[in-house]
């Protein structure tokens, strides 16, 4: 199945996509992520006031008894959780773009968002990587 | 494509907390392109392992019972819940990375129950896959538990086949999900040489992940 690639959001070769708003961003896996994780049954985030450097693991999903982390696209200070996946972590696999989202951040540094990949270049990556 | 290479490291009978420090290091070195894919195969002492999913509640048995049995407790950041690890037990701790090529989690995970698989069928063991429990199961119930970790796409954990494994120590945990777990042995009717199974996986495993076996895995020894 081909993964859904939605054209206003900024993507991370880790599979990561944000969704920049004013100096926020809110962060979540990409459908191609998703899929290739399988059922996810668990998903470990941070906490408010935690701060990452862009491509440090921020949190992790648990998929078929797999553990695997997830990377912040950007630099910034969490300010926001989506609380909720702890009872209802397969809204990541329904709507990863957006019921599944896992994190806001406040961008440390917005110049940050230029380095990462449009949707068409993010389309062409995972296509390579297909191949 | 040039096939790519994998390393084998037998490490024997070896105690977890040790085995974890091995396999962090080559999680490290494999990471950073000093080694190749690497397959490490060993056998712990008694110890029960809990996944990121567990909690203390699945150990059945009291801090005394497990001392008096020999038993260590340790937390992982594998998936999955609790598990038993022991003697006559093969664990194998794959430390892969999926990069480029591989990069499907869901992928990894039913490549390594088709590794069991097939190494057990060599022993005229029928063995398959139930969706939605990952590991590997026979008529008699579980012989294979799965738990995994990935980091920058190097996997780290693995699987335990239960060869010789006294399964009376599962009894101390709520095993996965509570389904019977079986051995090699009780499905034969007779004690496996770890060794010999220990080859059967290796070749499997080279054979199912399209890799080609490093000189000298075979006939190595820890």
């Amino acid at each position: 199945m081909a993964a859904y690639v939605p054209e206003d959001l900024h993507y991370s070769k880790d599979h990561e996509w944000i969704r920049v708003e004013g100096d926020t961003g809110i962060i979540g896996i990409t459908d191609h992520a998703q899929q290739s994780l399988g059922d996810i049954v668990y998903v470990e985030l941070p906490r408010v006031g935690d701060t990452f450097a862009a491509h440090d693991a921020f949190g992790s999903v648990e998929s078929v008894k797999a553990v695997s982390e997830v990377y912040a696209p950007v630099s910034g200070e969490v300010i926001e959780v989506n609380e909720s996946l702890q009872d209802e972590p397969e809204k990541v696999n329904a709507d990863p773009y957006g019921e599944g989202w896992m994190i806001r951040i406040r961008l440390s540094d917005p110049s940050e968002i230029d380095s990462l990949l449009t949707a068409a270049e993010y389309e062409d990556y995972i296509r390579q990587e297909i191949e | 494509m040039r096939r790519r290479l994998l390393r084998v490291q037998r490490l024997g009978r070896l105690d977890y907390a040790t085995a974890l420090r091995v396999q962090k290091e080559t999680e490290r070195r494999v990471l950073h392109g000093e080694q190749p894919d690497t397959l490490l195969l060993v056998e712990h002492p008694h110890v029960i392992t809990l996944g990121r999913r567990a909690t203390q509640s699945a150990i059945l048995a009291a801090p005394e019972l497990l001392r008096a049995r020999g038993v260590e407790i340790f937390e992982t950041d594998r998936g999955g819940k609790a598990t038993y690890h022991g003697l006559g037990q093969l664990v194998g701790y794959p430390i892969i990375n999926l990069r480029p090529d591989r990069q499907d989690v869901h992928a990894y995970v039913r490549d390594l129950e088709e590794v069991l698989i097939r190494a057990l069928a060599d022993f005229d063991i029928e063995a398959f896959r139930i969706k939605g429990f990952t590991g590997v199961h026979t008529t008699r119930g579980k012989v294979a538990a799965i738990g995994v970790h990935i980091a920058r796409w190097v996997t780290t954990h693995g699987f335990a086949l239960n060869v010789n494994t006294d399964l009376s120590y599962f009894d101390l945990i709520v095993a996965c999900e509570g389904e019977p777990v079986s051995s090699m042995k009780e499905i034969l009717g007779r004690e496996l040489s770890l060794r010999e199974v220990e080859d059967r996986i290796i070749m499997r495993f080279a054979e199912v992940f399209g890799m080609a076996l490093s000189e000298g895995s075979l006939a190595s020894s820890a």
